[in-house]
């Protein structure tokens, strides 16, 4: 079974090396594509000099707002998108694994509901009084809900199963509290704020964030990297994976700790954007098939190029006006989504 | 029969005109944000919501009638202090239906139909006339304004003190102090006019100009003034260009656009308000000096950032203190 096994394996991995080196090229192009598109108008060559002045020092005429608003903030803005895009999409791919659950995404543990309790403790009920952003306060939230959804489910007997029903208790809970914290002391406008935010924004993205993100997101993805045969254990249910040697409690910890980082820390930078995390792992099951050494990869890849093709596409569909990020994921989401199953079904 | 409506339409006219010197004849009937009001006398007394409401009752003298204050957005004009020292404020911000009610008020002055009015969270006005209990709302908040579009209201005519005048007015004439209302009025037109003809004396054909509120992130898109709003008209009025194009009252610009827009003023609102971290107007002089963008931007470069009182960027009679503001302001920037 091994001899004839082995070329097959060969062939296996040079196509999927081709395919993730084509999938880099895209996800290269999509991030100038980003570059280049905006709000307003700026010529290609524009950007190439600028890019060109700030990486190699070339020389460059171009005005400094001009060449500010391509390296502080649609560079920044895009390679943020991208680094959320894959953490989010990595994320719902392993928690799919992990808890055997179709539906599974990365808010699935409770994360954003917790992110958006604590944004609200900070803008409304003025916890930190005006010197923790909200995204600090988001972050906080995130943590603790993971905190009490994981001690729930360890406290039910800690399966797959009791971690869902326990992420859909915290979520509830949490959710339950925005509702009231908001119902206590909101008033329209502040609400508003709040609600800007939810949806997604990325605005205010800036250097830092992306000091922040890409590594985040490069230790996630390292995460998921080294326990691919654990992935591909769990794939067939926990007992499953331990009977093939796996150290299920381990892996579990492990890779639901990167999970959290990764959502906690994209939801805090960008809000809680949706469908991402959820779509893009079964449209790459039906692409490149259920190993995950060509799962990870693909998912990362094709949740960055997908986040940077929704952000463009929330920043000129409306001239003047930036459509919420996740209204954009769900209406760009959905569609592709129905549209791969229908592909998939008549394939089989 | 002809005749005889004409003649009605002079005394009418006539009637409009004089109440300037004369006492308010009851039953006063007026129609007011879409809805006819009518009174027999002068109300005994007022709940406000809304600090310009208030704002207005203290300058009209009738702080004696007020019975509680809700909705407000930053300190007392400091000429009132005193006065409103002694009155009781039913809340900070949204005061409950009951709370309102319950001081058994002859009216209620409103800044703001989205506290009362047909979506209001106070309540509508439907709800205190079934008490018996009339509602004034500011015309400045429904005049050429549609509060049921956009998240502050969306404006098809421009804002114009027209409309607060009105407010004065009609207020003077409800609680039959009208003689008191029209030299209120007097003296802020008197005042808006020299205001405007001080900034127009300086000539300015490119100067622009963006009002920054706050932001609900430090580094988020902002919130900034729309194209038909209270500091639009100011904008107007001084001679200034807004880079914004919205009618949305306080619609969220990028910085990518106001940047290339590059505005050769930049206003920042000043609020005791601290919700957002760009509340605070030093924050916000603090960004636009620091971030790499901004901090290019002619009126950042050349120290051309204006700080101004928030509640005079909304509907108030404090407008006419910020058109004051700036045309004192402007001179010192040598802008064409």
């Amino acid at each position: 079974m091994t001899e004839a096994a082995i070329p097959c394996a060969a062939a296996w991995r040079s196509r999927l090396i081709l395919r993730l080196t084509l999938g880099l090229a895209v996800l290269v192009l999509a991030v100038l594509v980003g570059v280049v598109l905006g709000e307003t108008p700026l010529p290609p060559s524009q950007v190439a000099t600028v890019l060109a002045q700030k990486l190699w020092g070339a020389a460059s005429g171009v005005d400094p707002i001009d060449a500010g608003i391509i390296w502080n903030y649609r560079l920044p803005r895009t390679l943020v998108a991208a680094a959320c895009g894959a953490g989010l999409a990595l994320s719902g791919l392993v928690l799919q694994t992990l808890v055997r659950n179709a539906l599974a995404d990365p808010y699935l543990l409770g994360v954003s509901a917790g992110a958006s309790t604590g944004a609200v403790a900070v803008t409304i009920m003025g916890v930190g009084a005006g010197a923790i952003g909200i995204s600090a306060g988001a972050f906080a939230g995130a943590a603790l809900a993971f905190g009490i959804v994981a001690a729930l489910a360890r406290a039910a007997g800690g399966g797959s199963a009791q971690l869902v029903l326990a992420g859909i208790a915290g979520s509830q809970l949490f959710n339950a509290l925005t509702s009231f914290f908001i119902a206590k002391s909101a008033n329209a406008e502040q609400a508003r704020g709040i609600m800007f935010w939810l949806l997604g924004n990325l605005s205010g993205v800036r250097w830092p964030d992306v000091a922040l993100a890409v590594p985040v997101a490069l230790a996630g993805l390292l995460a998921c990297a080294v326990h691919i045969r654990a992935l591909d254990a769990f794939s067939f249910g926990a007992s499953a994976a331990a009977s093939l040697g796996i150290a299920v409690r381990r892996v579990m910890v492990v890779l639901l700790g990167a999970v959290t980082l990764m959502t906690a820390v994209m939801v805090s930078l960008v809000g809680a954007i949706g469908f991402v995390g959820l779509v893009v792992p079964h449209a790459m099951r039906i692409l490149v098939g259920a190993r995950h050494g060509a799962l990870v990869p693909a998912s990362a890849l094709a949740g960055a190029v997908f986040m940077i093709a929704a952000d463009v596409v929330s920043r000129v569909l409306i001239p003047g006006q930036v459509v919420p990020i996740g209204v954009v994921t769900a209406l760009v989401g959905a569609p592709a989504f129905a549209l791969i199953l229908i592909r998939n079904r008549s394939r089989a | 029969m002809f005749l005889k409506s004409t003649l009605t339409g002079l005394l009418l006219a006539g009637a409009a005109m004089l109440p300037a010197a004369a006492e308010t004849s009851y039953p006063l009937k007026l129609s007011n944000c879409g809805i006819g009001l009518s009174f027999d006398e002068a109300p005994e007394s007022a709940v406000t919501v809304g600090q310009a409401a208030t704002e207005i009752l203290y300058s009209l003298g009738l702080a004696d009638k007020v019975a509680g204050t809700s909705v407000w957005f930053t300190e007392i004009l400091p000429e009132f202090s005193e006065t409103n020292a002694g009155i009781e404020r039913l809340a900070d911000n949204d005061p409950s239906f009951e709370s309102v009610v319950a001081k058994r008020p002859g009216i209620v002055t409103v800044q703001y139909e989205w506290h009362v009015g047909p979506q209001g969270i106070v309540a509508t006005r439907e709800q205190f006339s079934d008490l018996g209990i009339p509602t004034y709302i500011l015309p400045s908040d429904c005049t050429g304004k549609d509060n049921s579009k956009g998240s502050d209201g969306t404006r098809s005519d421009m804002y114009a003190m027209e409309s607060i005048y009105r407010g004065v007015s009609d207020l003077g004439q409800i609680f039959d102090v009208a003689d008191k209302g029209e030299a209120l009025i007097t003296d802020l037109k008197s005042r808006e006019a020299a205001a405007i003809d001080k900034a127009k004396a300086l000539g300015l054909k490119d100067a622009s100009a963006v009002f920054w509120f706050s932001s609900a992130e430090m580094d988020i898109d902002p919130y900034v003034a729309g194209r038909k709003g209270p500091p639009a008209y100011m904008m107007n009025a001084l001679g200034l260009k807004n880079v914004v194009d919205s009618d949305e009252e306080w619609p969220v610009v990028s910085w990518e656009t106001i940047a290339r827009a590059n505005p050769s003023v930049i206003v920042v609102a000043k609020m005791d308000r601290r919700r957002f971290e760009a509340d605070d107007y030093e924050k916000k002089i603090g960004f636009l000096k620091s971030d790499p963008v901004t901090s290019q931007m002619d009126a950042v470069k050349n120290d051309r950032i204006i700080v101004l009182d928030a509640h005079a960027m909304d509907p108030s009679i404090r407008n006419i203190d910020a058109l004051e503001t700036l045309a004192g302001a402007l001179p010192k920037f040598g802008l064409k």
